[in-house]
């Protein structure tokens, strides 16, 4: 039996089926799709360095050799497992046998990176576009937020300036006389082309160089506006340091004047003319909604609110339509060149993230959502994005395409991920649809060793036509991206899993509960983008219901002899938590934040997703060392600490004694040591949890009884809840809080569970 | 000769009268001098005039008649064919030693509750001095309480000593009553080309040092002034100008289409505050563009944008460009066509090819916003259609064609003009209107202004030295002894005081032509047929428009000889006019020729267009010689001159402009106040040629634009002394440049020089010896 997190760690992928069914009817009984959560850039410490070009499969196929191919040592032959081609190892292999193989012949390298030859022509490029329509302090905080980070940012790499608020401007990098910088009407919307022309990229109008006397290159071209951070830091920082407000006057019942679409327009508009497909970030950095132009979220009235969940599921949210689109358009742009945008708000209201999330989302970029620029979780997310490796290079790769490649009895059905479809119409690509479909290649842009994609499968093997037995299929992952060193590089992983006759308790046994939990919570949530979420719910429950009866052990119409195995039993509970999650249920968040939580979901790998779906929670308490508890109201007791971690929130909640304890102040008396040590062990842990996650999670301490203590309690099974209390009597204290919430209990979800899989009369 | 003494004994109902002279042109030839008389005198019945003060009629440099006396009627008007109208130049300039405009400053403003006359020396008091009677209308006024008052001295004053009792050309401080918002600061807004070719031809550098060398001169007397640099090629280049700092920023707006203001603040700046920046930016503008190779001009754009910035003010805009405008809003084709030139299409040539320059000024003239052109192309720029602007927003087209700041005559020229516009004290957001006794009516009016409602002429920013002609029609019998024509320009002066200036002009009536054609004003009547002649080019045809100015010669010539000789009808042998009209053929000559109106296919349309601007704009001082040019003889000038005599250096004689005067030996100067022309004759001793170039022979000096060197020689000293006082003496604002013409040197020089000869018969045009006996033919041939 494969260690699904041993396998991950080797080649960054999880399966929900690690041995899978070998015919379409079987593997549609099955429920879960077969499925992979792949991480191509996951680090691994032990890859050898690879400087040479893969050995490809002719085309169309163009399969990378691995170490699942056959091959014929005498012949100089490999045989391509995925088109079954003969192929001849080119002539510098010639010296190859079974004791002499190149490492992506290895057993152990199923997952091997290969550092192109041909480098990439442009170094990575980061084009910052802020906004100025903030107070002071939320200005210089990011004016120093910024500066700091050019010292984070390769100094070759190319660096650009847009601010914006009632207009946008482009700033002229490495203009001696002054400072410089072209304006755009915040209250228009820009064609390419005008953009283009309007900042001089086109070279109309031009006067002929006289003769013997060259055409200086400064003057015109890209190169004014981004140029390397060696050449341009002190301009920059000048620039940067001196950044004021918005200088158009607000009135009191107005919203400032911000043209965030202009400013994004221009911004892809600049890139895609002068760097097209290469790496480069758009970095939003935004201090409220849009209110001026294309792209506009709501009216710079303050007496019109912003659009709620509500608003826009009574199809009231005026601007919602127009401005997604707008949005949409400019992501496709900015996909399509391989450009990447980043949203960072630094804004207690929204910003109408959620009209612009298609740019993070189909561009792979990042979305930091904080009040204010002056916060940490804004500061430290956004250094964050420029850690580097041990060799001292950004943990960030650029202008990346994923491929996947299959043998003939599976087709690919989609991936779920942020990215865009890189219109790849293989042999391969299968005719159900899950996610971004009819492709076997997405553009994801930028990759950091983090990013995690899910992508879906269907077996068309045709049913009573068995397969050979101990027959096996092959996936092939293909990330072709430009590392931050500016080389090119492909890091391919081929796995190899076995099909298995239907009924054969082999898949059963190789189902990956975790894995098979996060691939269905992204296709929950990518249906919840488009449909109702009661829809969603009812999918949701229907699966995971067919599921129970395949795999449950179970007596027709008896609940009680109702039992799943190990590796299915906490499935139910994962996706009970993912129902209440805020994945799914957005009436308690804003819109924004909603495209966030969504946003980051499907951007983690397993482990990370599985907390954001079910949060852990640890106790901490006298004499007893800290231990995991259950995400349940019953967990919260007088004496106790918990530390949850929702992934986005890491929340400290004492419990009432010792909160009344820690407000008397006893952890600062002689003879309290324990009680003191007791109140600095969650915060230790939560600084362990805050060190590498990125985005900055929410960091709150509350007591029992205040009104923080809210995150925790939405998060609670709510197994005792003030419905339970007065109908049941059930007496609080002991058996742990009351929760306001008409929500059921974990306990009451797999009473209906255990009926509806069992065929029972409900209720 | 019974009939013309019998007329004189009709004259002037008891008055000192005007003796008509008469005189025949085709005996008499023109005399140069004669120009330079005062106009005829204007003789008023006694008591008339409340004051003894020679100053109570207003001097001919402001206000001055094309008749000194006014006809009784229309019919008598007609009789005589002379073209009734004023020529005004309310804003003239002051040069030293003359007397400041006098200003009432109690704000006691006495006017005619009918006909809103203000009170002059014309009136009359009655009711024991309690009471006044206007001088227009004739209706009773009450005196102003305050009118005796010394607010000063806070005593009793004289009213006698009231300035608008002495002065014809007086100005009032205006009270709240006259403002329809608080005075506005001067604004000036300079909109500087820097397209490749407004770079290579010197031109921004020599504007951005002329404006820094000029920064104190600029007006700004209380800290008000306000000024905005914005460069354009085909994009905008504003500049913040950040008060007390000298780091200013540059934002470039390329949405020509939809022009907007990219700042709020720091663009439009006050003068003193943003010095170090403005000096800063000037210092540096040039060398920012020195490789811009964008060729193209958004002038369009560049004007909409000053325009938002300053409309909430007014003031002016001064734009200064090398290139034909291309694209945007106002965008022009090159529609030079070498083919019309000399046709009946050559009209269309001097209209506006785009309806931009015209609704646009309309816009600034609702906004008070004046515009100045400075043109400078080498290639075809369309000044007919640029000059619209300046027209109608009471501003001025410079053209300085072909500029190149490397000559360094180039660069003095245009500094030393800009220099003077930039120090130029202006009236602001001002309106002018002429009123008139009972029975006359302004009819149409010349020069650079907009006509508001009927017979207001808004005036954005009046400059010096511009002058504006309104024809005058009698409507019915007049029946007073005189008349009187006041001009009120109500304005905001430079430092921000709404003032009235006031010109007052009394003239006698008469119901005798003789008195009519006595007191004819030919200088009044040569600027006021220029003006009609240029909008008739416009209108109709360059061709109708000579015909006309011919037509009208002949018809006053025909007026003469029958009214005034024995001739009468029949034909005759003279041609006969009054003394003191014996200038008007040559000037109408001087017209015919001159390039704005001269027939010819040859002009570049610019050159033309430019022509006619000034042909409706300048003063009579600067036109006369536009029209009729000065020509002295310098190697044969009496030992006097040049050097300096009791009112100044001391000039030659002027000669007739004709090239029998040129001695082949000879050194003459030729100048109509545009340019100056040392011409030299191929025969010029090696003595002359080394005293006045400093070098051996006429064979080695070159023709064309100099400077001429001050040498160690009293004749070198004197020649320069004539040139420079030449330079000096008109008021305006024009640097002549000097051309050495060699008499066998490049043709096209020889021949421009030539061509202000106007009495040489050149080409198709006649000599004014052909002139005049077409003349006689046509009166002859009239029948009249
Ligand atoms: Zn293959
Ligand atoms: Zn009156």
């Amino acid at each position: 039996m494969l260690n699904f997190e041993d396998v991950e760690e080797r080649d960054g992928v999880r399966l929900s089926w690690n041995v899978w069914p070998s015919s379409k009817i079987e593997a549609t009984r099955t429920v879960v799709p077969i499925s992979a959560l792949y991480t191509p850039l996951k680090q691994r410490e032990d890859l050898p360095p690879v400087l040479y070009e893969p050995v490809t499969c002719k085309p169309p196929c163009r399969a990378v050799l691995n170490p699942y191919c056959q091959i014929d040592i005498r012949g100089k032959l490999w045989i391509c497992p995925f088109c079954l081609q003969r192929n001849a190892f080119p002539p510098h292999y010639k010296d190859i046998s079974n004791t002499n193989l190149p490492a992506e012949l290895l057993p152990k390298y199923t997952t091997i990176e290969y550092t192109l030859s041909r480098p990439a022509q442009v170094p990575p490029i980061f084009l910052f576009v802020v906004d100025t329509c903030l107070d002071e302090e939320d200005l210089k905080a990011l004016r120093d937020a910024l500066v700091v980070s050019l010292s984070l940012i390769p100094p070759y790499a190319l660096v650009g300036l847009i601010t914006y608020g009632t207009m946008t401007q482009v700033h002229e990098l490495g203009y001696a006389e002054c400072s410089k910088s072209y304006v755009f009407r915040g209250g228009k919307e820009y064609s390419p082309k005008q953009i283009q022309d309007m900042l001089g990229l086109s070279a109309q109008n031009r006067a002929a160089p006289r003769p013997g006397q060259p055409m200086p290159q400064q003057t015109f071209g890209a190169a004014r506006f981004l140029m390397p951070v060696q050449q341009c830091e002190f301009q920059l920082t000048g620039i940067l340091e001196t950044l004021a407000r918005d200088p158009w006057p607000v009135a009191n019942d107005k919203r400032p004047l911000r043209c965030t679409g202009v400013a994004l327009s221009v911004a892809v508009g600049l890139l895609e003319t002068t760097f097209p497909n290469t790496g480069a970030r758009v970095m939003l950095f935004s201090g409220g909604p849009a209110t001026e132009g294309p792209g506009l979220v709501v009216n710079n009235e303050l007496k019109e609110p912003i659009r709620s969940h509500h608003d826009i599921d009574r199809d009231s949210a005026k601007h919602f339509k127009r401005a997604s689109k707008f949005y949409e358009g400019l992501a496709k742009r900015a996909s399509n060149n391989g450009h990447v945008v980043d949203l960072f708000a630094g804004c207690l209201d929204q910003i109408g993230l959620l009209e612009m999330k298609s740019l993070p989302n189909s561009t792979n970029g990042v979305i930091v959502l904080a009040d204010s620029f002056a916060t940490s979780i804004f500061k430290q997310s956004f250094l964050r994005i420029f850690n580097k490796d041990d060799q001292g290079h950004l943990e960030m790769g650029f202008n990346a395409t994923f491929d996947v490649q299959t043998t003939k009895e599976l087709k690919v059905s989609g991936m779920i991920g942020h990215g865009i479809s890189a219109g790849k119409k293989s042999a391969c690509v299968g005719e159900t649809e899950i996610g971004i479909g009819q492709t076997s290649a997405w553009k994801v842009n930028t990759v950091t060793p983090r990013t995690s994609a899910a992508v879906y499968f269907e077996v068309v093997t045709p049913a009573g036509q068995p397969l050979q037995p101990g027959s096996r299929g092959l996936i092939q992952f293909v990330t072709h991206y430009q590392h931050s060193s500016g080389q090119m590089r492909l890091r391919v992983t081929t796995i190899a899993r076995n099909f298995a006759e239907a009924g054969s308790p082999s898949i059963a046994a190789s189902f990956d509960q975790e894995a098979a939990a996060v691939l269905m919570a992204r296709i929950a949530v990518f249906k919840a983008e488009i449909d109702d979420s009661p829809d969603v719910l009812r999918w949701l429950d229907r699966m995971l219901i067919r599921l129970c009866q395949k795999f449950a052990d179970y007596r027709k119409e008896d609940p009680t002899s109702f039992r799943l195995t190990d590796n299915f039993s906490i499935y139910p509970q994962f996706m009970f938590h993912l129902r209440r999650s805020q994945f799914l249920q957005v009436f308690n968040n804003s819109p924004d934040e909603t495209a966030f939580y969504r946003h980051v979901l499907n951007e983690e790998d397993v482990n990370n997703s599985l907390i954001m779906i079910q949060p852990t929670l640890m106790s901490y308490t006298f004499d007893t060392p800290p231990q995991p508890v259950l995400l349940d109201s019953i967990s919260i007791k007088p004496d106790v600490i918990l530390l949850l971690d929702t992934f986005f929130h890491i929340l400290i909640f004492h419990g009432e004694t010792v909160a009344q304890w820690r407000k008397a102040g006893y952890q600062d008396q002689e003879g309290y040591e324990n009680f003191k040590e007791l109140l600095e062990m969650p915060v230790a842990d939560a600084q362990d949890l805050l060190a590498d996650r990125s985005p900055i999670p929410r960091y709150i301490v509350c007591d029992q009884g205040g009104s923080q203590a809210r995150f925790l309690l939405s998060k609670l099974n709510p197994s005792t809840t003030h419905m339970s209390t007065s109908m049941y009597g059930n007496a609080p204290g002991s058996n742990g809080q009351a929760i306001f919430t008409d929500d059921v209990s974990l306990q009451v979800f797999m009473e209906h569970l255990k009926r509806l899989t069992v065929g029972a009369q409900t209720n | 000769m019974g009939a013309l003494a019998d007329q004189f004994g009709q004259m002037n109902m008891g008055q000192k009268g005007l003796r008509l002279f008469t005189t025949n042109l085709l005996t008499s030839p023109p005399e140069p001098m004669e120009l330079r008389q005062p106009p005829p005198e204007i003789v008023l019945p006694p008591n008339s005039c409340l004051s003894q003060s020679p100053f109570a009629n207003a001097d001919s440099s402001y206000q001055r008649s094309t008749l000194n006396a006014i006809p009784t009627t229309n019919s008598l008007l007609n009789k005589s064919k002379i073209p009734l109208g004023l020529v005004i130049t309310p804003y003239r300039s002051l040069k030293e030693g003359e007397d400041e405009v006098p200003v009432v400053t109690d704000t006691v403003i006495a006017r005619c509750r009918r006909c809103r006359t203000y009170i002059n020396p014309y009136v009359q008091f009655i009711d024991g001095g309690n009471r006044w009677r206007c001088c227009m209308c004739s209706l009773s006024n009450e005196v102003p309480q305050l009118f005796d008052w010394d607010q000063v001295r806070n005593q009793p004053g004289d009213r006698w000593a009231r300035a608008e009792l002495n002065h014809a050309v007086v100005e009032f401080v205006a009270p709240t009553e006259y403002m329809v918002r608080p005075p506005q600061p001067a604004v000036y807004i300079f909109l500087v080309d820097v397209s490749h070719n407004a770079i290579q031809s010197g031109m921004v550098a020599t504007a951005t040092r002329t404006i820094l060398e000029n920064l104190d001169r600029i007006p700004d007397d209380n800290g008000r002034t306000k000024v905005s640099i914005i460069a354009f090629d085909t994009s905008l280049y504003f500049f913040t100008l950040p008060s007390g700092g000298a780091d200013s920023s540059m934002l470039v707006v390329s949405d020509i289409d939809d022009v907007f203001l990219p700042k709020p603040t720091d663009l439009l700046v006050n003068l003193q505050e943003a010095r170090p920046a403005l000096e800063s930016l000037l210092g540096r503008l040039s060398d920012m563009f020195q490789d811009n190779h964008t060729i193209g001009s958004a002038l369009g754009p560049a004007l909409q944008a000053a325009f938002q910035l300053m409309a909430s003010i007014g003031g002016k805009i001064i734009a200064l460009t090398a290139t034909l405008p291309s694209v945007g809003v106002g965008a022009l084709k090159n529609r030079e066509d070498p083919k019309a030139l000399g046709t009946s299409k050559e009209s269309g040539l001097l209209q506006a090819a785009s309806p931009f320059y015209k609704t646009f000024a309309i816009e600034c003239s609702r906004a008070q916003v004046s515009v100045d052109m400075f043109l400078f192309s080498s290639g075809y720029q369309d000044v007919a259609t640029l000059a619209y602007l300046p027209h109608y927003t009471a501003g001025q087209t410079y053209f300085y064609p072909a500029f190149n700041a490397s000559r360094t005559e180039d660069a003095i020229k245009f500094a030393h003009e800009f220099g003077k516009v930039l120090a130029m004290p202006i009236m602001l957001e001002a309106v002018m209107r002429v009123r008139a006794s009972k029975n006359l009516r302004m009819s149409s009016f010349h020069g650079n202004f907009f006509v508001r409602s009927t017979d207001l002429l808004a005036m954005p920013a009046v400059p010096q030295d511009l002058s504006y002609a309104i024809e005058v029609q009698i409507e019915d019998t007049i029946t007073s002894p005189f008349v009187v024509f006041q001009t009120a320009v109500l304005h905001t002066t430079c430092y921000g005081e709404r003032r009235i200036r006031v010109i007052t002009t009394a003239l006698p009536t008469t119901s005798n032509l003789s008195d009519v054609f006595a007191s004819a004003d030919q200088v009044a009547i040569a600027t006021l047929l220029a003006n009609k002649a240029v909008e008739r080019s416009i209108t109709h045809k360059l061709e109708d428009a000579r015909d006309a100015l011919f037509n009208k010669m002949v018809e006053i010539l025909s007026a003469y000889k029958a009214s005034m000789t024995a001739a009468g009808a029949g034909a005759s042998a003279q041609l006969a006019i009054s003394e003191n009209l014996k200038m008007l053929a040559v000037l109408v000559l001087g017209l015919l020729k001159n390039v704005g109106i001269r027939q010819s296919a040859q002009i570049p349309p610019d050159l033309r267009a430019y022509a006619q601007a000034l042909l409706t704009s300048l003063p009579s001082q600067l036109l006369i010689p536009y029209v009729y040019p000065n020509f002295y003889s310098l190697h044969t000038m009496p030992p006097e001159c040049g050097t300096v005599g009791e009112h100044g250096v001391i000039m030659p004689p002027p000669l007739p402009l004709t090239s029998e005067r040129l001695e082949r030996h000879g050194l003459y100067l030729i100048e109509d106040g545009q340019t100056l022309f040392l011409w030299i004759g191929r025969d010029a001793v090696p003595q002359l040629v080394m005293d006045v170039f400093n070098l051996p022979n006429y064979e080695v000096l070159r023709g064309g634009k100099t400077t001429l060197p001050v040498l160690d020689n009293p004749f070198s000293q004197r020649v320069n002394a004539i040139i420079q006082k030449t330079r000096e003496i008109r008021r305006g604002v024009y640097h002549q440049h000097l051309y050495i013409v060699k008499e066998d040197g490049e043709p096209p020089l020889r021949l421009w020089a030539l061509s202000c000869l106007i009495q040489d018969r050149a080409d198709v045009l006649p000599s004014y010896q052909q002139f005049i006996s077409q003349l006689k033919d046509k009166v002859n041939g009239s029948g009249y």
